[in-house]
C-alpha cells in the first residue's frame, strides 16, 4: 500500500518538477572520498554523516580541520558535518529519526539518551567499542550514556551548574567568597548574604527563569535539598516528599525578603548577564564556566574604552559559587554531560559501515577534538586522550585559579549519572515536569500560588502518574 | 449556485464531461497534483499514524488509545480555551483594524497611499523570530523594562508581563495586534480598490451619507475578502504556536499554551508522535467546524 | 481616489481638515507597529557583541555597519543564501501565480463536476497543523525521491498553496459573470478568457498573491532548514538561525541579517506597487 502510493507520488512529482524548474545543486562532495580511496585499496570508501550544534564559541570553524585529520587516519573514510542552532538541531534530528533515516553521528545531550533510545534508531555502542577506547574515558562519565546494560554514547564534558558572583559586591556585602568556594553554604547564609547584597543600586540574587527555563533554577536548587535525582534509590518519585516543600518555602522566601525581584519569573538568559555585566545584581544563575572569560573581555573592552564594551557595564570579575544547601543536606551540583551517539537508518545496519562511524565517534569524542572543546568551555577533559592533548594545548585559556579549584571541586561532588532509571520513567517524569511542576512553579515565582498549594498539585499529579506506590511519601 | 447558462449544451446528466468540465479540471490541475502529494498524502499517513505507537522500526497498533489520552488530558482542555481565547481577542479586533486602516487610507492620494501601506507592510516583511526578541525586550519584567517604564510615567504600577498568568495571554494578544496586520491590509485595499466607483456616484446622486455608502456598498461587496481573511485568520490563529514558544515557552502555569504548542512538543520534545498526529487531526475537525460556520453564517458566494 | 469619501468640492478646507486627522491617526497608529522595526534596525547599527551585549536603550550609542561586515564574513556561504531564498521566492511566486490563478478562476467561475467536493478538500488542507505533516513529507522528499539539497524540495511543497487558490477564488467570484458570457458568445474559450480578461482584470490580486507568496517564501524556516543539510543549498532564514550560538546571541549581527532579508521584500513590494493601484479598472469595465 504504501510502495503503491508513493510510486504514484512520485510519478505525480516527476509531472510537477517538469513546471517547477529543478535546479538541483548536489554534486562535489563525493568526489575527494574517491579520490583518496585510492591509497588503501583493500576499504571500499565510506562517508560519515553528522549532525553538530554549536557546542562551543568556535567549534564549527574547527570541525573542517577535523574532518582531514580524520581523512589522513582513514584515507577511505570522509566525515560530512551538519551544523544548526542548539534549538534547531534537536527538531531535526527528530524528524529524521521518526522519518527513520538519521545522520550516523548527532551530538546528544545526556538528558535526551532515554527518548533517543527509545525510538530504536540509537545505536548501543558497547559491542561496537574496542576495549582499548572503552577504557579511555573516566568510567563515570560514561555513566550519563548508560541505559540498563547499554552505553549510547561517548561523553566529552561534564559541566556542573552552580551560581556565580560579582567579586567586588560581595566583598562589599561582607562575603567571605572564598570560604563559600571552599565549604559551600546553606541555604540560611546564602539567604543572609543576599539580603545583604540588595542595595537600592542592585539586587541581591536573580536567576534567568523566563518560560521553560524556569526548570533550570529548580532542577539546580533540588539536588542540594537531598534530591540528586527525581526518582530514589527504589525508583519512588522523589518530588512528593516533605524537603520538596520545604524547598518551595524557602525559594519563595527570598523573593519576598525584597532580595530578588518579584518579577524574576521573566528574566531571560540574556538579561541575567547583562544585569551582572551592568552590575544590576551580585550573584545570579545560572553560572557557567565560560563567563570568566567574557567577563574578562567585557573589562578589557572597558579598559580601551572604544564604545564596544556592553554599554553601562562596570568592571566585574566572575567568581564561581555553589549553589546553597538546603536542610543539611550534601553538596551535589547537578552535571550535565554532552556527547556523541551513533544511530543507524530503518534499514538492516551494515557491520563494515557501523565499524567506520565507531571510528568516526571515538575520534570526535577523544583526544585533541574533545580536549578543544572543553577547553573553549573552560571544563575538563573526560578521557585519557583528551587530558593529555589538553596539556598541549598553546593558547589554552588563562584561568582564574579560585574559579577553576572550585569547579573542579564542584564536579567531584557532582551527583552520579542513573543508569537504573528505565527511559518509560524518565519519560513520564518529563512530561509532569513540563505540563505540571514547571508550570506551578512559574506561578509560585509570580505570586500566583503558594508553596502548599503547589506542593499539592505535584503530589496529586505524581500520584496520578506513578500511583501511590511509585512515589515518596514521608 | 446562481443560473448562469453556460455555451454549451448540457445533455447527458452523468458521467459525460462537458467542455466546461474539461477546462475546469485542466485548470485545478496542477493545483491539485500539488496538493494530492504534499497535503493529501501527508494528511492520510497522519491519520493512521494516529492509531499507532510510533516507532520508526515499527509501530504498534493502539486503536483509539491517542485519542483517548488526548480527551482525557486536562491540559488539551486548557490549551484548546487558550487557543479559543486568542483567537476570539485576536481574529475579529485584527480584521477590523486592518478595514479601518484599509478604508483610512483610501482617501489619499495614489502617492500618500503608498507611503501608508508600505509604513504598514513594513512590519509584515521582517522576520518573526527578530521581531520577538525586541518583543521580549519591550515586555522586560523589571521596572527599567520599556513598557514599564512608559507605563511608570502615567503612574502605573509595574506589570510582570510574561511572568504572570493574569497578563501573559494579554500581552500576546497584543503583541499580535501591534505586531502588524500588513497582510491583512493589503489584500483588504487591493478589495476595496476592485469596488465599482460608478456605484458610489449611483450613490452620491440619492444623497446616501459615508456610513451609508459604507454599509450598503463597501461592506457588501468585500464580504468575500472579509470571509477569506477570516477563515484564513481562524486557521492561521489556531494553528498559532511561535509565539508562545518564543516568548513564553507555554508558561506561567500553562497560561499561554497552546494547541499548537501541545502538538510541536509532542511531535518533537516527546517524540510522541502518535498523540501529535491524534491531537492534530482534532484540532483540524474543529477549525473544519468553525471554518464551516463561518461560511454558513456569511454566505458562501457573492456572484453578481 | 474612491469616491467612497465626498469631495467636497464646494468646501476644499473641509476635506485637508478631514485627510489631516485621519493621517494623524494613521501615523499615530503606524508608529506602534513600526517601533519594533524601528528596534530591529537600530540595533543592527551596534558592535557584533553577545546577547548580554543587546542595547536596551531606545537611540543608538553607536552606529557601525561591523555587524553587517560580520553578517557576511559569518560564512563563506552568506550571499549565497540570500541567492537561494531568492530563486525559492521567485519560482514559486510564478508557479502560484500561474497555477494558483487558473484555479482560483476554475473555482469561481467555471461549472464542473466536483467542484465543491475539491474545493473544499482544499480548504480542509489548510487545517492540519505543519509539525505533523512535516515527517511523511520529509520521508517522501528525502528518504524516497532523494531530494535533499535541492532546489526542487526547496520549492515543491508550496508550489501551489491552497491559501492562494482560495485568495484568488475569493476575488475572482466577484467579477462580473456577464463579461465571460459575452466573451463566450464572441467565441472564446475558457483559457482565452482567462488571459485576454480575466488576468487583466485581476491583476491587482495577483501583485497582493504574488509580493504575500515571496515573503512566506522567503520567511520560511523549518522546511528548507529540515531538506537541507549542506551550506550552500541553505536560505537565509535558516542561515540566519546560526547566529544563535551557545548559550549567547550574536544579537547586532542576527538584527543585520534580519534588516538585510527584509529588504528584498521590501524592493519588491515598491516594484510592485503601481499594480496594487489598478483596482479601479474592474469599475470601468462593469459600468
Amino acid at each position: 500500500m504504501k510502495k503503491l502510493l508513493s510510486v504514484l507520488v512520485a510519478a505525480a512529482l516527476t509531472v510537477t518538477m517538469l513546471a517547477a524548474c529543478g535546479g538541483s545543486g548536489s554534486s562535489s562532495a563525493g568526489g575527494s572520498a574517491a579520490a583518496s580511496a585510492s591509497g588503501t585499496a583493500a576499504e571500499a570508501p565510506d562517508t560519515i554523516t553528522m549532525l553538530l550544534p554549536p557546542v562551543s564559541t568556535t567549534y564549527q570553524d574547527q570541525l573542517s580541520v577535523w574532518a582531514e585529520e580524520f581523512n589522513a587516519m582513514y584515507p577511505n573514510l570522509t566525515l560530512e558535518f551538519e551544523n544548526a542552532s542548539w534549538e534547531d538541531y534537536k527538531d531535526k534530528l527528530d524528524v529524521q529519526i521518526n522519518a527513520g533515516t538519521p545522520p550516523d553521528i548527532a551530538f546528544v545531550e545526556y538528558d535526551r539518551v532515554g527518548t533517543l533510545a527509545d525510538s530504536g534508531l540509537m545505536v548501543d555502542i558497547s559491542t561496537l567499542i574496542s576495549d582499548e577506547e572503552l577504557a579511555d574515558f573516566d568510567e563515570s562519565a560514561l555513566e550519563f550514556y548508560r541505559l540498563d546494560e547499554g552505553l549510547y554514547g561517548l561523553p566529552v564534558y561534564i559541566s556542573v551548574q552552580c551560581l556565580g558572583g560579582n567579586k567586588a559586591m560581595m566583598e562589599e556585602a561582607g562575603i567571605d567568597w572564598q570560604s563559600v568556594q571552599q565549604n559551600g553554604w546553606t541555604f540560611e547564609e546564602f539567604r543572609e548574604a543576599i539580603k545583604a547584597g540588595a542595595t537600592d543600586d542592585h539586587y541581591g540574587f536573580i536567576f534567568a527563569c523566563a518560560g521553560v527555563t524556569a526548570a533550570d533554577y529548580l532542577n539546580i536548587m533540588v539536588k542540594n535539598a537531598g534530591m540528586p535525582a527525581p526518582f530514589d534509590e527504589d525508583l519512588k518519585f522523589a518530588y512528593t516528599s516533605q524537603n520538596f516543600l520545604e524547598l518551595l518555602k524557602c525559594l519563595r522566601q527570598i523573593i519576598d525578603d525584597g532580595s530578588t525581584p518579584a518579577e524574576m519569573g521573566s528574566v531571560d538568559a540574556g538579561k541575567r548577564w547583562n544585569m551582572f555585566l551592568t552590575g544590576q545584581t551580585m550573584i545570579f544563575g545560572k553560572g557557567l564556566a565560560n563567563f570568566e572569560g567574557l567577563a574578562a573581555e567585557n573589562n578589557a573592552k572597558l579598559a580601551a574604552d572604544d564604545g564596544t564594551a556592553v554599554e553601562g557595564s562596570i568592571e566585574t570579575e566572575y567568581v564561581v559559587l555553589p549553589v546553597p544547601t538546603f536542610f543539611g543536606e550534601a553538596q551535589q551540583a547537578q552535571g550535565s554531560a554532552g556527547g556523541y551517539s551513533m544511530f543507524r537508518t530503518v534499514e538492516e545496519p551494515d557491520p563494515v559501515h557501523q565499524a567506520n562511524v565507531m571510528k568516526a565517534l571515538y575520534f570526535m569524542a577523544s583526544g585533541e577534538r574533545a580536549a578543544f572543546t572543553c577547553n573553549e568551555l573552560y571544563l575538563s577533559g573526560l578521557s585519557e586522550s583528551a587530558r593529555t592533548a589538553m596539556a598541549e594545548i598553546e593558547n589554552e585559556v588563562p584561568r582564574n585559579e579560585n574559579n577553576a579549584n572550585a569547579m573542579a571541586l564542584l564536579t567531584e561532588q557532582a551527583a552520579p549519572a542513573r543508569p537504573d532509571i528505565p527511559a518509560e520513567k524518565t519519560a513520564q517524569a518529563t512530561r509532569l515536569m513540563d505540563e505540571v511542576i514547571v508550570p506551578k512553579f512559574q506561578a509560585l515565582l509570580a505570586g500566583e500560588t503558594t508553596p502548599e498549594e503547589m506542593y499539592e498539585a505535584v503530589c496529586q499529579a505524581a500520584i496520578e502518574t506513578f500511583g501511590e506506590d511509585g512515589v515518596v511519601q514521608d | 449556485m446562481k443560473g448562469n447558462h453556460s455555451g454549451t449544451v448540457r445533455t447527458g446528466r452523468k458521467w459525460r464531461l462537458t467542455s466546461e468540465d474539461l477546462w475546469g479540471y485542466a485548470f485545478i490541475a496542477v493545483a491539485m497534483i500539488v496538493f494530492c502529494v504534499f497535503t493529501v498524502y501527508p494528511v492520510i499517513s497522519a491519520f493512521f499514524t494516529s492509531f499507532e505507537e510510533y516507532k520508526p522500526l515499527g509501530s504498534t497498533f493502539v486503536a483509539l488509545e491517542n485519542y483517548k489520552t488526548t480527551f482525557t488530558n486536562d491540559l488539551f482542555y486548557k490549551s484548546v480555551w487558550n487557543t479559543l481565547v486568542y483567537t476570539v481577542f485576536t481574529v475579529p479586533l485584527s480584521l477590523c483594524i486592518s478595514f479601518l486602516v484599509a478604508i483610512m487610507i483610501l482617501p489619499f492620494s495614489r502617492k500618500v497611499q503608498s507611503v501608508f501601506k508600505s509604513l504598514y507592510y513594513l512590519p509584515a516583511v521582517a522576520s518573526g523570530v527578530a521581531l520577538s526578541v525586541v518583543w521580549l525586550w519591550i515586555y522586560d519584567p523589571l521596572p527599567t523594562g520599556l513598557l514599564n517604564s512608559l507605563l511608570s510615567v502615567f503612574g502605573i504600577d509595574n506589570v510582570n508581563w510574561l511572568g504572570s498568568s493574569r497578563t501573559a495571554m494579554f500581552s500576546l494578544i497584543l503583541m499580535a495586534l501591534l505586531a502588524g496586520h500588513g497582510t491583512q491590509i493589503i489584500i483588504y485595499l487591493a478589495a476595496l480598490l476592485g469596488v465599482p466607483n460608478s456605484l458610489f456616484e449611483a450613490a452620491d446622486l440619492d444623497g446616501a451619507t459615508f456610513l451609508q455608502k459604507l454599509w450598503y456598498i463597501v461592506i457588501p461587496l468585500v464580504k468575500p475578502t472579509t470571509l477569506f481573511l477570516l477563515v484564513t485568520g481562524i486557521i492561521g490563529s489556531f494553528q498559532v504556536f511561535m509565539n508562545a514558544y518564543m516568548m513564553t515557552g507555554g508558561g506561567p502555569d500553562n497560561a499561554t499554551t497552546m494547541v499548537g504548542l501541545l502538538i510541536f512538543n509532542n511531535a518533537f520534545k516527546y517524540s510522541d508522535y502518535g498523540l501529535a498526529c491524534a491531537q492534530a487531526l482534532v484540532l483540524a475537525v474543529v477549525i473544519a467546524a468553525v471554518s464551516l460556520l463561518q461560511f454558513k453564517l456569511m454566505g458562501e458566494d457573492v456572484e453578481y | 481616489m474612491s469616491g467612497l469619501y465626498s469631495q467636497h468640492l464646494n468646501r476644499p478646507w473641509l476635506r485637508t481638515v478631514r485627510n489631516g486627522l485621519i493621517s494623524l491617526v494613521l501615523i499615530a497608529l503606524a508608529v506602534a507597529t513600526l517601533f519594533p522595526i524601528y528596534y530591529m534596525i537600530v540595533s543592527s547599527f551596534g558592535a557584533p557583541v553577545e546577547a548580554g551585549g543587546a542595547s536596551y536603550s531606545l537611540f543608538p550609542t553607536t552606529l557601525t555597519l561591523d555587524s553587517y561586515k560580520f553578517f557576511f564574513d559569518f560564512s563563506p556561504y552568506s550571499a549565497r543564501w540570500l541567492l537561494n531564498s531568492l530563486v525559492v521566492g521567485l519560482v514559486t511566486v510564478l508557479g502560484n501565480v500561474v497555477f494558483a490563478g487558473l484555479a482560483g478562476y476554475a473555482f469561481a467561475k467555471i461549472r464542473f463536476k466536483g467542484k465543491r467536493f475539491l474545493f473544499y478538500a482544499l480548504l480542509c488542507a489548510m487545517m492540519i497543523p505543519y509539525q505533523v505533516t512535516q515527517v511523511p513529507l520529509y520521508m517522501l522528499m528525502v528518504n524516497q525521491l532523494h531530494l535533499s539539497n535541492t532546489y526542487a524540495a526547496l520549492v515543491a511543497p508550496t508550489f501551489v498553496t491552497a491559501y492562494n487558490v482560495f485568495l484568488c477564488k475569493q476575488f475572482m467570484s466577484s467579477l462580473p459573470t456577464e463579461i465571460i458570457e459575452c466573451a463566450k458568445i464572441e467565441g472564446c474559450n475558457q483559457l482565452q478568457i482567462y488571459l485576454k480578461i480575466i488576468m487583466p482584470l485581476s491583476k491587482t490580486v495577483l501583485a497582493v498573491m504574488a509580493i504575500l507568496t515571496f515573503m512566506n517564501s522567503w520567511n520560511n524556516f523549518f522546511w528548507p532548514f529540515l531538506v537541507t543539510s549542506k551550506d550552500y543549498m541553505q536560505t537565509i532564514q535558516v542561515g540566519l538561525k546560526n547566529f544563535k550560538f551557545a548559550n549567547t546571541t550574536y544579537f547586532a549581527p542576527m538584527m543585520a541579517g534580519a534588516t538585510i532579508s527584509a529588504l528584498p521584500m521590501f524592493i519588491l513590494f515598491f516594484s510592485l506597487q503601481k499594480y496594487f493601484l489598478e483596482g479601479v479598472t474592474i469599475g470601468a469595465v462593469k459600468g
